[in-house]
């Protein structure tokens, strides 16, 4: 009587399943928009940490030291209740009626990855030999023109392995979104576990999603390494 | 690449095996439970008056703990209580983490098919917690967006009962709560005795109240695990005798009755299920 009853049919039809597959759309919501933004805003901060002009750098570095240094489910619950104290109410009040447990959840993945998503990028660009930004700029390139056309292209080529590993972070951290109720893939598995007690099989299908997902995303950028970005690397 | 699937899915499955290899829990707990001479039981410990902590004594204390306490006793164990989750309870249960839960536990036939039920030693329903006069019927709360905590009955009541509502399940109720208070939903739905407990302890409690508006029926048992059936019989043999000697009475009176903050009324007996 004690021993546990496998019944794999939970996750693979009906209701169930259905709830298991809108999850999974969620957390490819959340990993796809929060990788793209995560990766534009860490692009413009590791910028904005090597400017010469003090208050912009200091600024990025105080990001970077404190959205680096603190744990992602705090910042999620930061965004979430805590807005709520320095808002005013009429801007709580519409953001109560629209779907603000998605949008929160995206800002604070999108912030903490994007501290890492910079930090890389920053160790990427100071690999590129100093003499290119001097060149570049004596061709008469600006700051901003020199990093956009010449050292950038080349940083983030370097940066691409380390970048893999912080976007399958973001797709993995997605996962803590469940917290302030959006119904992602681990929401929805434990949703199925309290409504069948058939914990171990909602949470293997959803390893396994996850697992696929993590796959396709090295794989992508890896498709996207070898074709566009380092046709003649040889790894 | 491919070396990295073949390690990905081994540790998967080396993770599965290991859970599956787990030491089984004891068949007979009665006779366990009497040998190690400790009574081990899962309860809430943040959600008055059921099972919380106590800030002067630092221990767990409530209306469930006073039941474990009375079972232990006539058993003639000691009492180690667990703190657990909703979601937590009933795998700990089936993992002999614990012998017995009582943390304010809904009886339903999906959860009597994987453990066993004492008779009901709590009975309530599920209400709805929202700012003073907002709501008055369940129609004041469709297409709105309703709190709750994971892995509770409440949840799958209100989606029944409120189809077009955005259920949003928080961890805990004091969550639930603060998202209430925030007005990021427009109320918080669980049992009415638990939702007494919130607002009691509620900092504006004014602004909130609990409308007459039910949902469900909530009979609490205290749950085992299947097959169990000694340890069973003797845990609805004593809640019978407590009900009998006044004692399971006099503990509603202590956490509910007219000198708590609760003021609810009894109305309810513990009687054998049929």
């Amino acid at each position: 009587m004690l021993t546990y009853q496998f019944d794999w049919s939970v996750v693979t039809s009906g209701k169930y399943f259905e709830w298991l597959v809108s999850g999974f759309k969620v957390t490819l919501q959340l990993s796809v928009v929060g990788i793209v933004l995560a990766f534009i805003v860490g692009l413009l901060i590791a910028v904005m940490r090597m400017s010469n002009f003090r208050p912009v750098r200091w600024f990025a570095l105080a990001y970077l030291e404190f959205f680096r240094n603190t744990p992602l489910l705090v910042q999620i619950f930061f965004w979430y209740f805590g807005s709520y104290k320095i808002l005013p109410t009429a801007v709580n009040d519409w953001l109560n009626s629209t779907n603000f447990e998605f949008a929160a959840a995206v800002i604070a993945l999108t912030i903490y990855t994007s501290a890492f998503i910079a930090e890389d990028i920053r160790s990427g660009v100071l690999s590129i030999p100093r003499e290119q930004m001097e060149a570049a700029r004596s061709a008469g390139f600006s700051y901003l023109r020199s990093m956009q056309y010449i050292i950038l292209p080349q940083a983030v080529r370097i940066t691409v392995p380390p970048l893999v590993n912080q976007f399958l972070n973001l797709a993995k951290n997605s996962s803590l979104a469940m917290t302030i109720g959006v119904m992602e893939l681990t929401y929805q598995a434990r949703q199925v576990e309290s409504y069948t007690f058939k914990g171990f099989e909602a949470f293997t299908a959803a390893t396994v999603v996850y697992l696929v997902l993590s796959t396709s995303i090295t794989a992508l950028v890896h498709i996207y390494d070898k074709r566009v970005l380092n046709p003649n690397r040889a790894v | 690449m491919k070396k990295l699937v073949t390690v990905a899915i081994a540790l998967t499955l080396v993770g599965l095996l290991g859970k599956a290899a787990l030491a089984a829990p004891p068949a007979d707990t009665l006779a366990e439970v009497k040998k190690k001479g400790v009574l081990v039981a899962g309860v809430k410990d943040s959600l008055p008056p059921f099972g919380y902590i106590d800030e002067k004594s630092r221990t767990i204390v409530g209306y469930d703990i006073d039941f474990i306490h009375a079972i232990a006793k006539k058993l003639g164990v000691k009492v180690e209580l667990k703190p657990v989750t909703s979601a937590s309870r009933m795998p700990q249960l089936q993992e002999g983490n614990i012998d017995i839960i009582a943390a304010t536990m809904t009886k339903n036939p999906e959860r009597a098919k994987q453990i066993d039920f004492s008779h009901t030693y709590f009975f309530t329903g599920q209400k709805f917690i929202t700012k003073k006069g907002t709501v008055h019927t369940t129609k004041d709360l469709e297409g709105k967006k309703i709190g709750t905590a994971k892995g509770s009955t409440s949840e799958q009541n209100v989606k029944k009962a409120i189809p077009s509502a955005t259920v949003l399940s928080f961890d805990d109720y004091p969550q639930a709560f603060l998202a209430l208070q925030q007005g990021k939903v427009a109320a918080v739905t669980t049992d009415e005795a638990i939702l007494a407990g919130i607002l009691a302890k509620a900092p504006n409690k004014a602004q909130f109240e609990i409308p007459n508006v039910q949902i469900s029926d909530e009979p609490y048992g205290l749950g085992m695990r299947k097959g169990d059936k000694h340890f069973v019989d003797f845990v609805n043999k004593t809640i019978l005798d407590m009900e009998k000697s006044g004692e399971a009475k006099k503990i509603f009176e202590k956490w509910f009755g007219p000198n708590t903050q609760f003021h609810l009324q009894r109305t309810f007996k513990i009687t054998a299920d049929k």
